[in-house]
């Protein structure tokens, strides 16, 4: 996209003017609630002797606090608050937006113009509001609880685990690793050092299904163990028969039987 | 929306909603009142995401069959979770922005989020609808926005050496023009590293690949700040500065290639390698040579047909470059010699060679220009750095010794004509060899100025209009005395102050004998200003 990064500056020019008004959260919690429209409530805008005079009024249907658990709080949020207003002071604080879907776009809605603080006004409710809130934060996060019987559900004794079961039934099942054709696991071996370089013994094992000594004759044949240095215990082909520089030629790593 | 008429006030309401579908995220751009940011007067601006700290995990090794373990990466992963190793996921939304305005040459902005504006209250916007109503949206991020210098900065080093002598460096406008020199000096050498960057950058990246240096902005400096840098600096006094820095920098090009390519080397160094390594930077001495003034530039241009008086005159000064630079450069060896001995005993034959420019001044200025080039033992820095000091001593044991024999000769010759011209300055002179200078430390006998040195070599230090030394040594000579009471009347406490104990190696009481007997051979005339008596010289 050309546009990305581009901030569409319509706001900042118009010079638009918003208020950034600070809100309790369990007010913003009312209004996360709203329907509809998302009308939430009034604000009232006068001017008594000369000073502005902002309130918001809540509106009635938002009231009900829910509270955590079941029981109903039975607490109402208040519904009256006044607004403190303050400026704006030197600082120059611009709102920009950013579309997420898709394209993102951003934009510079405006300019704060006015900074205002929400503050319910004090009474009954909201102190009941409040103490229920401060129960809530007092609960500490972790509790030590009593059991009045031991807990018997976890560990049973067993004959054989379950789990031990199916270990030895697979194990079983797949058998002795049998002894394939020494060319085939060559073939196999060479296939896998073409992915990495180093590989662990176990590793091989399970690439191969070969039983260990077996495949540690084959090993010690063609590749080389490393004991020393970053790369522990591992093994690795031995130099001729690397071709590491993309483009693997596998006829040529024919072994000489 | 319905207007009430209440008692003495009149109030209108409006409808507040919140809306909930939108699909925009409302942030805060907030920006420092100092900074004076007017948004209206933006006519395009661009914003992104600074991605700078995102660290590709895992795309480190190599990729491809050679060198790789089977499994490397769960094993890997398996190990620092044993060990608790969280790394911090990279979230986009977090990451600060970058915010340009009116294109490449306008300003730019970084806006770091700043954290838990949301925890305890929640930031709406209200705006205000055509309807009347108001609307309100939560915002979802707060970001600080700082304005991003476009000039030169020092880096974090640099401002350290800076600070440390901020009360001797006068003219401020010539610290980022030696620094500028400095990277322009290196440019030439350090080739691969401007491979690297691209043309533009050549200047400005050269100096990084010197040394390792921690910067911010290494990314997004431009080139336009080069001049803006020479024109902080257009006043009348930095103009001739800054020709004879042009001078000195080509004066200074020869011997900064070499250092060019030691410096490169020093890039190997691990960290601690050379903690407590008193390291002299270059910087230190091209603020002497600031103070050294046109002299140096002339004495660099000239050198050859130069006179000896001529010589003897700026002979202070150049040596005290010459000082500087070769301990500067010593330095660097000295650092590197730990892995590059050859480097150290480069120096040992150039310093062999310039053997007659060694100790005494005035040979290695009517010698040639190449001569200025070539290092000396700064025997006075020797003296004054602690551990640096002393490892390079140690470095190089045999040269003085060397050094004395074979230029006595010569030495005494033009000894014996300054003798006739000038003032026998005394004993511990600055020119003093590295000999005389370690026999001086070690002893720690009080420099009895009067004597001359004993190394067989007199050096008599003729007089020079020098201005305040740039650093470490002074030496409590008469000479020195002479200097500063030429220049203005000073009262008996200035002259202590000027000759510290630290400096000159005396005790406090040495220092006040020495310096009584200095006055009294000078006998000053005094003059009394502010019920103190100055004494002062005319010359």
């Amino acid at each position: 996209m050309s546009e990305k990064g581009e901030v569409d500056l319509t706001g900042a020019k118009q010079n638009t003017g918003v208020w950034l008004v600070k809100v309790p959260k369990y007010l913003s919690q009312q209004w996360a609630k709203a329907s509809g429209r998302g009308e939430v409530g009034k604000l009232r805008i006068g001017k008594n002797q000369g000073k502005a005079e902002v309130e918001f009024t809540l509106n009635e249907d938002l009231t009900m606090i829910d509270s955590l658990g079941d029981k109903p709080s039975g607490v109402q949020a208040p519904r009256d608050h006044p607004f403190t207003m303050q400026t704006v002071g030197g600082q120059t604080l611009a709102v920009f937006t950013e579309t997420q879907s898709g394209k993102e776009q951003i934009s510079l809605e405006g300019l704060v113009v006015q900074r205002a603080e929400c503050r319910p006004a004090v009474s009954e409710n909201y102190m009941k509001l409040k103490r229920l809130q401060i129960e809530e934060l007092s609960k500490p996060v972790r509790l030590s609880q009593q059991l009045e019987k031991a807990v018997t559900t976890n560990y049973k004794p067993v004959a054989n685990h379950s789990y031990n079961l199916e270990y030895d039934r697979k194990k079983k099942e797949e058998g002795k690793r049998a002894r394939v054709d020494k060319q085939q696991v060559l073939d196999m071996l060479f296939s896998a050092f073409e992915k990495h370089q180093y590989y662990n013994i176990k590793d091989l094992v399970d690439i191969t299904k070969q039983p260990v000594s077996y495949l540690k004759e084959i090993l010690r044949d063609i590749g080389i163990y490393n004991v020393k240095g970053t790369h522990k215990n591992t093994w690795e082909l031995k130099p001729e028969y690397r071709h590491y520089q993309g483009g693997e030629e596998e006829e040529e790593k024919e072994t000489n039987d | 929306m319905a207007s009430l008429g209440g008692s003495s006030s009149s109030s209108t309401e409006y409808i507040v909603r919140v809306p909930k579908n939108t699909s925009k995220k409302y942030s805060i751009m907030a920006f420092n009142s100092g900074d004076k940011v007017n948004c209206s007067s933006w006519t395009q601006a661009r914003m992104e995401r600074d991605m700078s700290n995102r660290r590709m995990y895992g795309v480190e090794e190599t990729e491809g069959a050679a060198g790789s373990e089977f499994g490397k990466k769960q094993r890997e992963e398996a190990r620092r979770k044993k060990f608790g190793i969280v790394t911090r996921e990279f979230k986009v939304e977090d990451q600060p922005w970058i915010l340009k305005v009116n294109g490449k040459a306008g300003k730019r902005f970084k806006g770091t989020k700043k954290g838990g504006i949301t925890e305890n209250a929640s930031y709406y916007i209200f705006t205000q609808c055509p309807d009347g109503a108001f609307e309100a949206f939560p915002v979802n991020g707060w970001y600080n926005f700082v304005p991003q210098a476009k000039h030169r900065t020092l880096t974090a080093e640099e401002a350290e050496e800076e600070w440390g002598r901020r009360n001797k460096v006068v003219n401020h406008f010539s610290i980022m023009l030696q620094r500028r020199l400095r990277e322009q000096e290196r440019g030439p050498d350090d080739d691969d590293e401007e491979g690297e960057k691209g043309g533009k950058k050549k200047k400005k990246k050269g100096g990084r690949g010197g040394d390792l240096r921690i910067h911010d902005l290494e990314d997004d400096l431009e080139l336009s700040s080069d001049e803006s840098d020479s024109s902080g600096g257009e006043d009348g006094d930095s103009k001739p500065k800054k020709k004879e820095g042009d001078v000195k920098g080509k004066g200074k090009k020869k011997k900064k290639k070499k250092r060019g390519s030691d410096s490169e080397a020093n890039e190997d160094s691990d960290d601690g390698d050379f903690e407590g390594l008193e390291v002299d930077y270059m910087s230190d001495e091209s603020s002497s040579e600031e103070e050294v003034g046109e002299e140096k530039a002339k004495s660099n241009k000239e050198a050859v047909p130069k006179g000896i008086d001529e010589a003897s005159e700026s002979e202070e000064e150049s040596e005290e470059e010459k000082q500087n630079e070769e301990e500067g450069k010593e330095e660097e060896e000295e650092e590197e010699g730990k892995k590059t001995p050859v480097q150290t005993k480069k120096k040992r034959d150039s310093s062999g060679e310039s053997d007659t420019s060694e100790d005494s001044d005035i040979d290695g200025e009517a010698a040639s220009a190449l001569f200025m080039v070539k290092k000396r033992t700064p025997p006075k820095r020797g003296g004054g750095r602690g551990s640096g000091g002393s490892s390079r001593t140690g470095s190089r044991p045999g040269t003085p010794s060397i050094d004395s024999a074979s230029t006595s000769n010569t030495l005494r010759a033009a000894a014996s004509k300054l003798e006739q011209g000038k003032r026998q300055v005394v004993g511990g002179s600055s020119e003093s060899p590295a000999a005389k200078r370690l026999k001086m430390e070690s002893s720690s006998t009080a420099v009895t100025t009067q004597s001359p040195a004993p190394s067989g070599k007199s050096t008599p230090q003729p007089p020079s209009g020098k201005s305040t030394p740039s650093s470490s040594d002074v030496q409590l000579t008469e000479e020195a005395v002479r200097r500063y009471l030429i220049r203005k009347p000073m009262t008996t406490k200035d002259l202590l102050k000027k000759f510290q104990t630290k400096r000159t190696g005396l005790s406090s009481e040495q220092t006040v004998n020495v310096l009584a007997q200095i006055l009294k051979r000078l006998n000053p005339e005094r003059k009394n200003v502010n019920d103190k008596m100055h004494f002062y010289l005319t010359e």
